[in-house]
């Protein structure tokens, strides 16, 4: 077995161009992949053989190794979270004037909508001064660990192509998402789990759906893999009822046996490949719903986040995600879903169902961020936090309705998004709105400009980092994006 | 007969040694010499998208006129006059050229420089040539001698195997010798049905010695229905066919009959022009049957977005963008969605042209609405008969009205859109979809044709106990009344008001009004005394005009009974293509840099002039557009098309890049094959497919062992010069589809709405949409993969695993993977599980040991050989007292409830059917041999 398999790796050295992807890659990071890619197969035989998941590394070494995304879809309201504005506290039930409605559109705001105040507290906080209401009590308490793009704007404003924009750099369907470019480009710490988690509160899908997390024109390898709290954490990891784990090794170990005899008859390089995959699969058996356990957590940790084992939770999915990075996975994305808060119901208002969410979702936000820092990862772990747009200052008014609660639509041009951990200088606040948050004043930066700087964090050149897909170089940031300097470390 | 060959052969001898002495011509080739160093070195910063110092090389005319510097960077003719040569050589670091990179080798400036000298022409790409008949490459004057009285020495088989053997000859590579019986039937019966052949097959096959039993075979396989499921299977993919509308809803559509229509096509043998003719342009062939319609759903399997305020001329427009670009990639095989923001950066097609194209697209009904409007209404057929036979009716006494009423009936169009509406008081459109008018509110429709229309259809939903009085007036608020009508549903269903539960729920009533000159703009007013000021008066889903009725037919039932058509119930529908009529006829303008937002001028319709030049017809709607298409002036359909044929056979095509055959598309690896393959595809075999893909399977370069050797591996690594068989790992298609086959359980009903097999819980959860997954009764959870549900947001997990994509938009071909994913997929999906356990259920008295023989035999037509009969008894053995030794885990096993009685040879059943998940995860059942 070990001869077969050592003969294939030189064999596979020498097979530069038999997989498509890699070989068809002239420059920028193709030929740094693959570089790595060949140099690994040699120098460490078996478990990561003709992997494209093997670890590589980026052109230039980034700060930060892998990312943690946390998304709360359906978009938070900036106006009570983070950006402060007494003026609209000042002007609230007035008017909105019309030369902020002229030539404007909203999802659902018809005619002239009133103004509506900041429901939530504010105060700064820390050695920064940030501004962060009193919906965010730990987030507040850790304000100089984070830094806040407080100027963000996109231009999609529903939901599901927004999310595109955001994870995808397109608001059409079709482009790899953020976590397939970084696992194509970085390939996976550890071979036994994916390079790209995605994990979904109480296993609700953004709008998106998986093109949120899909491989668009990339391997689908690259796509992420969606471990669910329900159920099997991955499709298809568990043997079928009746099988155990000793019955699922010999009928592992029986195929590739013949497999091996297969590969004598036709010689076929995929054929070892699968060997391995083989073999692989089963390790994940057992790593997977290893990594997947948070019941072995001790207490204070549970106590830390708020996870109870078995609920399908932000606070068990950010346990996860600390677990999941710790093992070298390089990209693990949350979905929070609930926060549109529109005003069509109670638990959609910004005075009572937003602070209900953030109730959910602070503890454990700044537990992750916490955890990472007390094992050392902090620094090599960029935490992302925001939604895929903001609120508007007016109060929503459906169909020119004024509606029983207070709720904000959906607004393209200001909303906040705040970034730790590696690669970011803690305590920065860029970006700036007018007096009522309306739009962006100083420090606009679009969701490309974002996306430019996430990659900067891991290594790599935005502009340089390319797939050629239907005769030109794609990359993740189509034709826009700056690496917002400030911020970074 | 004799004497014939012999002076043929002593002939063509003859002619074969005077060809050697002929010379070849050496002047600087464009394509192969000069284009790869532009496109290397220059083109980025002087191409399409940037012209640095005004100085671009895509066009000639482009090249030679004058740079920001005042004058031509090139000089035909004089290298030493051309900055462009000069600045070659420079060592100014802001002088020489190329800018902040290294210098072209003395040979690349030597060949351009030669280039410039002897005139500097451009040479076209040579997917834009047009297709002439390559010459064969015979090894040897013999070989072609005989060839031409039909008979074939050595190796070769056909004009493709000299193709191939040329090139082998040119790499000092060789070939395979015809693969084993066995392996060769598997590979054809995957190939040209998706299925694995049955142990009956297998037998017969192996029998038969007669000299055309594998042609026999061919022929058989060819008529099989399962032909057409087959390449429907692939034709999914370019047509990006799903069941459901894309983005965030994802909500359900029906549109399976055109995956129908495609099988059905296949089957028929349909010649490619007219399958793509179909499907572009149907709707404009001169009376369109039904399946003609049907067939222009390929550009209805767009995207369409439902989300809550939602903008639908900016999801309309997305949809024709797709549209232009699918039609490009998958019929042409180039990249045309760069020119939507700028000139081809490579290839020579300009920004404007893209817009000149997309204006074929631009005419038709579709707008992004959530009824998917314009369908086709499948009437059943006692109904259809009425239809068509007031339709010809029509037709034979009013031949120029018969288009606009098999509009109005069989389709209900044009209607006219909520979105059309404008100059809101209190009125709004409801989730940016359906009109809703408060008490007293009022909109206005702008310039609406009405052309002495005297008949409308309002489609409405009015929640209030008494009918809304709705105001319609000419011009303004103030103007003139044209009607005054009652939307009502308080009244019992009459004649002329349908409630509910037609054509997506909506109300309607047909209203008469006077007859109105040109466009006019008309101001609906709307108020209801029993509704409260934040209360709807009605909801309105859309409304249309329907055409005048003939003069002569004023005071017959015609117009009765047309209404009474209009109010029929359909069976179902399927959206189609329908191009606008004249009065709303859409112009289409350039798009400053790709956003619809940013709209620069109108553009005419035109094929780029790279083609144009060369087609001596006009090509003015979607109809010509196929025609050219399918045109000898095309260069690329058949190309494409049989690049394609190529890949599904062979794993990888003769240009890698079957998306794109431009410039930056991947070299071929045999150019003048492909161009033979698409000669013969066109003329030979008149676009029919049966009787090209017949051609290719019977080339030795198909039949031959698909065995790897030493020399393969290190010259030819990924086997594109053919020194062996093609071993490709199966789709996910035909991996669950053979799984099924071999259990038995595969069921052969076609065609139909798409089935729900077994899929784990928790797949759909997307927000926002009440769909679910209700697995198929019957035989319809074992149906090939082809019919299965397929959600965008969340496709068919095997499919996804297997690298099959979302279909969210075309996809050219699937980049095969081979992970961990894939592995516990097979073994551990209890789709795979089950379809092991029915094999297993076929094998009850034999021994283990026959079991385990007659299972491989089943599987892959040959004997086993022993010691991987070893290794599975072993298996058997370790596994059998496991489960003998423990009842629970076998009850668990069968899913066997606790009051089921436990069958006493369980245990060995189990161990059978583990066996056989051992042997349908084996590579060999997992690639085609």
């Amino acid at each position: 077995m070990d001869k077969i398999i050592q003969e294939a790796i030189q064999r596979e050295a020498q097979l530069a161009t038999r997989r498509h992807f890699l070989s068809s890659l002239g420059t920028g990071l193709g030929s740094l992949a693959l570089g790595s890619f060949l140099t690994n197969c040699s120098s460490d035989a078996g478990t990561s053989f003709a992997s494209p998941l093997a670890a590589k590394s980026s052109p230039k070494l980034g700060k930060a190794k892998s990312v943690i995304f946390l998304h709360m879809a359906g978009a938070p309201s900036q106006l009570e979270l983070f950006d402060y504005k007494p003026s609209l506290a000042k002007f609230d039930g007035k008017e909105c004037p019309p030369e902020l409605l002229a030539g404007k559109k909203f999802a659902f705001i018809r005619g002239v909508p009133n103004l509506l105040g900041p429901k939530a507290h504010f105060e700064q906080r820390g050695q920064a001064g940030h501004w962060i209401s009193d919906y965010l009590p730990h987030l507040a308490s850790q304000a100089d660990r984070v830094s806040f793009l407080k100027g963000m704007h996109t231009d999609q404003f529903n939901h599901a192509p927004a999310q595109l924009l955001m994870h995808t750099g397109s608001a059409r369907l079709g482009r790899p998402s953020m976590g397939s470019w970084v696992s194509y480009g970085l390939g996976s710490e550890n071979q036994n789990l994916p390079g790209f988690v995605v994990l979904a509160s109480g296993g609700k899908n953004p709008d998106a759906g998986k093109s949120a997390w899909g491989s668009g024109f990339l391997p689908s390898i690259y796509q992420g893999v969606q471990c669910r709290s329900e159920g099997e954490p991955i499709l298809f990891i568990q043997n079928p009822s009746g099988v155990n784990s000793d019955i699922r090794k010999a009928s592992i170990e029986t195929i590739n046996q013949i497999n091996q005899e297969t590969y004598q008859e036709f010689g076929d390089p995929e054929t070892v490949a699968r060997i391995a995959q083989y073999e692989m699969a089963y390790k994940m058996q057992s790593s997977v719903p290893e990594v997947m356990d948070i019941k072995k957590e001790p207490a204070y940790i549970h106590e830390m986040y708020g996870t109870e084992p078995g609920k399908e939770s932000f606070a068990n999915n950010c346990l996860l995600a600390r677990k999941l990075v710790e093992q070298g996975v390089r990209f693990v994305q949350l979905f929070d879903w609930g926060w549109d808060t529109h005003g069509t119901g109670l638990d959609g208002s910004v005075d009572y169902g937003l602070h209900q969410k953030c109730r959910q979702i602070d503890k454990a936000s700044t537990a992750l961020l916490l955890d990472l820092e007390q094992r050392g990862l902090l620094d090599e772990t960029l935490v992302v936090w925001g939604g895929e747009f903001g609120r508007t200052p007016m109060q929503e008014n459906r169909e020119g309705k004024k509606l029983a609660y207070f709720g904000r639509d959906h607004h393209t041009e200001a909303f906040t998004m705040w970034l730790a951990g590696g690669g970011i200088k803690p305590g920065v606040s860029y970006g700036e709105t007018d007096d009522l948050g309306y739009s962006t004043i100083s420090g606009k930066t679009s969701v490309y400009d974002l996306q430019a700087t996430i990659l900067q964090c891991l290594g790599f050149n935005h502009e340089e980092f390319t797939y050629p897909f239907q005769g030109r170089n794609f990359r993740l940031t189509d034709v826009f994006g700056k690496v917002i300097d400030p911020i970074l470390a | 007969m004799k004497n014939l060959i012999t002076i043929t052969i002593l002939g063509l001898a003859g002619f074969f040694v005077g060809k050697q002495f002929w010379e070849k011509e050496s002047r600087i080739d464009y394509n192969t010499q000069v284009k790869p160093i532009l496109n290397k070195n220059c083109i980025s910063c002087h191409g399409g998208v940037k012209k640095q110092g005004g100085f671009s090389l895509l066009f000639r005319e482009e090249a030679l006129g004058k740079t920001k510097f005042n004058a031509a960077a090139i000089v035909p003719g004089h290298p030493e006059k051309s900055s462009f040569i000069q600045r070659l050589s420079l060592q100014d670091p802001e002088e020489k050229m190329p800018y902040k990179r290294p210098p072209l080798s003395q040979n690349e400036i030597d060949i351009l420089s030669q280039w410039v000298k002897e005139g500097a022409e451009w040479g076209e790409h040579w997917a834009y040539q047009p297709l002439k008949k390559p010459q064969v490459p015979y090894s040897s004057w013999w070989k072609q001698a005989l060839s031409w009285v039909g008979l074939q020495a050595g190796w070769e088989e056909n004009e493709i195997d000299h193709f191939v053997a040329s090139k082998q000859a040119e790499m000092g590579l060789g070939h395979q010798a015809k693969a084993e019986k066995a392996d060769l039937l598997r590979r054809l019966s995957l190939d040209l049905t998706g299925l694995s052949p049955t142990e009956a097959e297998y037998r017969a096959f192996e029998t038969d010695d007669s000299k055309d039993a594998y042609e026999k075979k061919v022929d058989e396989l060819l008529k099989s229905p399962r032909f057409g499921e087959k390449w429907a299977s692939m034709w999914m993919d370019l047509a990006r066919y799903a069941d459901t509308k894309g983005y965030e809803k994802d909500d359900k559509r029906s549109i399976w009959r055109y995956r129908d229509y495609v099988i059905e096509s296949f089957n028929q043998n349909k010649t490619y022009d007219q399958f793509i003719t179909e499907q572009l342009a149907g709707d404009l062939l001169p009376n369109p049957k039904e399946s003609q319609y049907i067939a222009t759903a390929f550009h209805r399997n767009t995207a369409n977005n439902d989300e809550g305020g939602t903008e639908d001329e900016e999801f309309r427009v997305a949809a024709i963008l797709d549209r232009v670009n699918t039609t490009w990639e998958t019929l042409q095989g180039t990249s045309f969605s760069c020119v939507q923001c700028h000139s081809h950066p490579y290839d020579p097609i300009r920004h404007e042209e893209y817009y000149q194209y997309m204006a074929y697209f631009n005419n038709t009904r579709d707008e992004d609405v959530p009824d998917e409007s314009p369908y086709y209404r499948h009437f059943k057929s006692s109904d259809q008969k009425r239809v068509d036979s007031l339709l010809h009716f029509i037709k034979n006494k009013y031949p120029k009205e018969h288009q606009t009423w098999k509009q109005t009936i069989q389709f209900v169009e044009p209607k006219i859109h909520p979105h059309w509406a404008d100059e809101f008081i209190n009125a709004a459109l409801q989730d940016n979809k359906y009109l809703a008018v408060r008490p007293g509110g009022s909109v206005r429709f702008k310039a609406v044709p009405m052309n002495e229309k005297t008949e409308m259809l309002i489609a409405y939903k009015n929640n209030n106990d008494a009918p809304t009085q709705l105001v319609i007036r000419q011009g303004s608020l103030q103007g003139k009344i044209i009607t005054q009508i009652k939307l009502d549903t308080t009244l019992s269903e009459k004649e002329g008001l349908k409630k509910g539960n037609w054509a997506h729920g909506w109300t309607y009533a047909f209203y008469t009004i006077p007859a109105l000159e040109g466009k006019q703009d008309l101001y609906w007013t709307f108020n209801n005394k029993t509704c409260k000021p934040d209360q709807n008066t009605a909801v309105i889903g859309y409304w249309m005009l329907l055409p005048k009725t003939p003069e002569a037919l004023k005071n017959t039932s015609f117009l009765n009974l047309a209404k009474q058509l209009i109010s029929t119930q359909p069976e179902g529908t399927t959206p189609v293509l329908l191009e606008n009529p004249n009065e709303y006829k859409r112009n289409t303008p350039v798009f400053e840099r790709g956003s619809w937002l940013v709209p620069g001028k109108y553009v005419e319709r035109s094929i780029p002039n790279l083609f144009a030049k060369k087609y001596p017809k006009p090509v003015r709607n979607r109809l010509e557009l196929a025609q050219w298409m399918s045109s000898p002036q095309n260069p690329l359909t058949a190309r494409v098309a049989v690049n394609r044929f190529w890949e599904q056979l062979f794993g990888t095509g003769l240009v890698e890049t079957l998306e794109d055959l431009g410039s930056q598309g991947l070299t071929p690896s045999h150019q003048e094959l492909l161009d033979f393959l698409a000669y013969q595809f066109q003329f030979t075999y008149q676009y029919k497919p049966k009787e090209f893909l017949k051609y290719m399977v019977m080339s030795a370069t198909y039949q031959q062992s698909s065995e790897f050797t030493q020399e393969s591996k290190e010259k030819d690594p990924s086997n594109r010069y053919l020194s062996h068989g093609p071993r490709i790992r199966l789709s996910p298609e035909q991996l669950r589809d053979q799984a099924l086959l071999w259990s038995g359980l595969l069921s052969t009903k076609i065609g139909g709405p798409s089935v729900m097999p077994e899929q784990p819980e928790g797949i759909w959860n997307a927000p926002y949409s009440g769909m679910k997954w209700t697995k198929s009764d019957g035989e319809d959870q074992w149906r090939r993969s082809l019919y299965t549900y397929w959600r965008r947001s969340s496709p068919y997990p095997t499919q996804v695993t297997f690298d099959a994509g979302t279909r969210d938009i075309c996809l050219s071909r699937r980049i095969r993977t081979n992970t961990p994913m894939q592995a516990l997929n097979a073994l551990n999906d209890p789709v795979f599980m089950e379809c092991a356990l029915f094999f297993a259920r076929k094998f009850p008295q034999e021994k283990e040991e026959i079991f385990i023989e007659k299972a491989f035999y089943q599987l892959f037509g040959k004997e086993i050989s022993s010691s991987k009969k070893k290794h599975l008894m072993r298996f058997y053995q370790q596994v059998l007292p496991m489960y003998q030794k423990d009842m629970m885990k076998c009850r668990e096993f069968l899913h066997l409830c606790p009051d089921n009685s436990m069958p006493k040879e369980a245990p060995s059943l189990i161990a059978r059917a583990l066996v056989s998940n051992v042997l349908f995860n084996l590579d060999e059942s997992i690639n085609k041999p």
